[in-house]
């Protein structure tokens, strides 16, 4: 006997390629979340009133250093008790969710303070309303420089999905691992998984790693741009 | 005032679980870190079947998901005659897939030591395992100790993985806890979570501190 | 005065010994770019000679063949008559391996322009390391010699200071110290002050020389500085386009340079 058996690989394929819709699906929607909760978090982070920081900087670092699997089992099992009842999907793309929000919102906490001090006072001196200061002039700036790391941890939720399995979403290794136990054979569908995200993240990663090399270099063609200015300058 | 007096009683089964979460991560650390080195030196080796073996094995780890590797070796290798107690799986799957995460910290920091390290080395004659040795592994050691900090956080929060192919962590206790105490279900999660926090928490002030560190040192 | 007497006697060496360093028909290429052509070059026992040339002519590059941290293209370079990048197998020459290059290397010391000092050492564990682990002295006699050339280069005093603590001029010393004592034939010295403050350059130079006073060390001294080289050096070695130009006694070059590019190269460097 063959360990590798062609004939059932054609006949799981196909039923584990359907479920990847569901773990692509759950990666979009947990990672809008996530984007969106953590522009939230870093604007409330700059905030003068000092409790709100310390809860988020607190609440922050407990999320971040707790297992996303508990968070999930949380989300899942917990707050059905205070009346909040969620489907498995919902419940998860919450709990990947909240947990990336925080990553998130160091990157752009990173992004906001790359802006130089001056992109404030100007966005003052013109008059901005404290929302246009954040939409029109801050965060058009603080944002592009921060996609590559963003698109990492895109990446890394995405292949943080197979833990909604264990809270009975029925995405690629939950199918997997239905159909191994229906048929005892457990080597094929597991490989199937592991080589759909392999395809996946794999070419996103150097997609990724592409679109940084060339902001970087966009940014040393701004900086030499403007140092050339400067060398300029004392002799005019 | 009965659920506090029940409440107690279970904190000695999370305690047992939090034991074999610590071992697990004892383990998973201790090969991931050895892992780290062999395959991020390896990656940088002059012989390219051994860049390209380390290559290989870094992108499979990075690109696949942990619990699907878990699961692969937990399930899948038996068919092959290796019989993995839940525990070994646990640990040679945690080690290779934060170990492929690790590798990259080691490398990156041996390339940020400066050319001139390198040529000072060889103008003292000293042989490539003692440049490595003596001149560049030791800078380079700082340069990784925050990401192995990080990869460490990390690394505990993955152990949680292991209560998924029935090892009794701690996140399998209080699974189990709750299954025959489902009133006591916010309670048991928080004394969960609280717990994997403070696992955590003497990584995290490293790490904090050592970032600190860095940034004053480069003002 | 002892630069003189010194000279004189690297004179007479020359007639008699046969060169210690020779480079036949050396050169170096960085991929389409030729750095050095056809170089014949050599260096007696004991020789001091210096390399001046515009930027980008190839002196580091020279150097650098030396030490084996760059490749010649083609051509062959040996010490004391072996080739230093080839190994003979057969009559042929053939590529030489890491444990040729470990033992052809002990021959040669060098100071680099940016002095490369080992941040993670003190200052005297810099001036030991290589003495325990490459020669294989041990640890007392090692710190013991150490201590002597630190005194010699002025800093005797700050053996248990880390590079960071100390000026640059200060650094270049204890640079210089390391190399010295692994006790090389030939010291290469890239550039050793080009990147101090310049009230600090004296002080360096100050060493270099005494120990080009001392004698039996050949060195190849690459350098803008003048006056040092015309102090210090037996011969001076005039590079530019990858080749060398025009050689000879400091006062042959300096004050009777024959070729056009030599005559206008000093006078950019008088201004
Ligand atoms: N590793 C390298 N790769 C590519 N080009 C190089 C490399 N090293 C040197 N070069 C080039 O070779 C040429 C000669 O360099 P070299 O450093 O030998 O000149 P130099 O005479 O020492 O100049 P300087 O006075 O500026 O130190 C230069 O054009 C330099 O750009
Ligand atoms: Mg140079």
């Amino acid at each position: 006997m063959t360990i590798w058996s062609w004939d059932y690989t054609f006949e799981v394929f196909p039923v584990i390629f359907k479920a990847m819709w569901i773990t692509l699906s759950a990666t979009i929607v947990a990672f809008a979340l996530a984007m969106v909760l953590g522009i939230i978090l870093a604007v409330l982070r700059r905030s003068s009133f000092k409790p709100l920081v310390w809860t988020i900087i607190g609440l922050s670092e407990f999320i971040r250093a707790t297992p996303p699997l508990v968070q999930l089992f949380f989300v899942f099992y917990d707050l059905p008790f205070f009346g909040i009842s969620l489907s498995p999907f919902v419940a998860g793309v919450i709990g990947l969710g909240v947990h990336y929000s925080t990553y998130c919102a160091e990157i752009y906490r990173s992004g906001i303070e790359s802006v130089p001090r001056g992109q404030w006072e100007a966005a003052t001196a013109l008059n901005f309303s404290r929302t246009q200061r954040w939409t029109k002039v801050i965060l058009p700036q603080a944002i592009p420089p921060i996609i590559p790391m963003l698109g990492n941890y895109l990446i890394s939720m995405f292949k943080d999905t197979p833990l909604l399995s264990a809270i009975t979403v029925v995405e690629m290794l939950q199918t997997a691992k239905i159909a191994g136990s229906a048929s005892f054979r457990y080597l094929e569908p597991f490989t199937i998984v592991g080589f759909l995200f392999l395809v996946l993240s794999y070419p996103s990663a150097l997609l990724i790693k592409q679109l940084e090399v060339h902001l970087n270099r966009r940014k040393k063609e701004n900086k030499a741009k403007k140092s050339k200015v400067k060398d300029v300058a004392p002799s005019c | 005032m009965i659920s506090i007096n029940t409440y107690l009683e279970l904190i000695p089964s999370l305690l047992d679980g939090a034991k074999v979460t610590i071992q697990v991560l004892l383990w998973s650390l201790i090969f991931t870190f050895i892992i780290a080195f062999i395959a991020g030196l390896g990656k940088l080796s002059k012989w390219m079947v051994i860049r390209g073996i380390s290559t290989v094995y870094i992108e499979i780890f990075r690109g696949t998901s942990l619990l699907v590797q878990l699961f692969w070796i937990y399930f899948v290798l038996p068919l092959f005659g290796m019989e993995l107690s839940a525990m070994t799986a646990g640990v040679i799957a945690m080690s290779l897939c934060y170990g492929a995460y690790a590798s990259e910290i080691v490398r990156g920091a041996i390339l940020s030591i400066p050319k001139g390290q390198y040529e000072a080395a060889i103008a003292l004659n000293m042989t490539p395992f003692q440049r490595m040795k003596n001149i560049i592994l030791p800078q380079a050691f700082k340069i990784m100790l925050p990401g192995f900090g990080n990869i460490s956080i990390e690394l505990i929060k993955g152990t949680a993985l292991v209560s998924l192919i029935t090892l009794s962590d701690l996140t399998y206790q209080a699974l189990t806890l709750r299954n025959t105490h489902v009133g006591l279900t916010t309670e048991i999660f928080l004394s969960l979570l609280i717990l994997y926090f403070f696992i955590a928490l003497p990584l995290i002030l490293f790490v904090r501190w050592m970032e600190r560190r860095v940034q004053v040192g480069r003002a | 005065m002892l630069t003189t007497m010194s000279k004189e006697i690297t004179e007479k060496r020359i007639q008699t010994e046969k060169p210690f360093v020779v480079y036949k028909k050396v050169s170096k290429s960085f991929g389409d770019l030729k750095v050095l052509r056809e170089i014949d070059f050599s260096v007696y026992p004991g020789e001091k000679v210096a390399i001046i040339g515009p930027s980008g002519s190839g002196k580091t590059t020279l150097i650098r063949l030396l030490m084996t941290l760059e490749e010649p293209t083609s051509g062959v370079i040996e010490i004391d008559g072996v080739p230093l990048w080839h190994k003979e197998v057969k009559g042929k020459l053939i590529k030489a391996d890491e444990k040729h290059l470990h033992k052809m290397r002990g021959q040669i010391g060098m100071v680099f322009q940016q002095f490369n000092l080992f941040p993670h050492m003190t200052v005297l564990r810099n001036c030991t390391e290589a003495q325990v682990k490459v020669l294989g002295v041990n640890r007392k006699d090692a710190e013991d010699r150490a201590k002597e050339m630190l005194e010699k280069v002025g800093l005797g005093t700050k053996l248990d200071n880390y590079p960071s603590q100390l000026s640059g001029g200060q650094q270049q010393r204890v640079a210089i110290a390391r190399a010295l004592v692994m006790r090389p034939k030939v010291m290469l010295f890239d550039e050793p002050t080009s990147a101090l403050d310049p009230e600090l350059v004296g002080e360096v130079l100050d060493v270099i020389r005494e120990i080009a006073a001392e004698g039996d060390m050949a060195m190849i001294l690459v350098t803008h500085e003048m006056e040092f080289a015309k102090d210090v050096a037996d011969r001076i070695v005039f590079t530019d386009g990858g080749k060398i130009i025009e050689e000879g006694s400091p006062k042959e070059v300096f004050e009777n340079p024959k070729s056009e590019r030599l005559q206008s190269f000093l006078r950019r460097m008088r201004k």
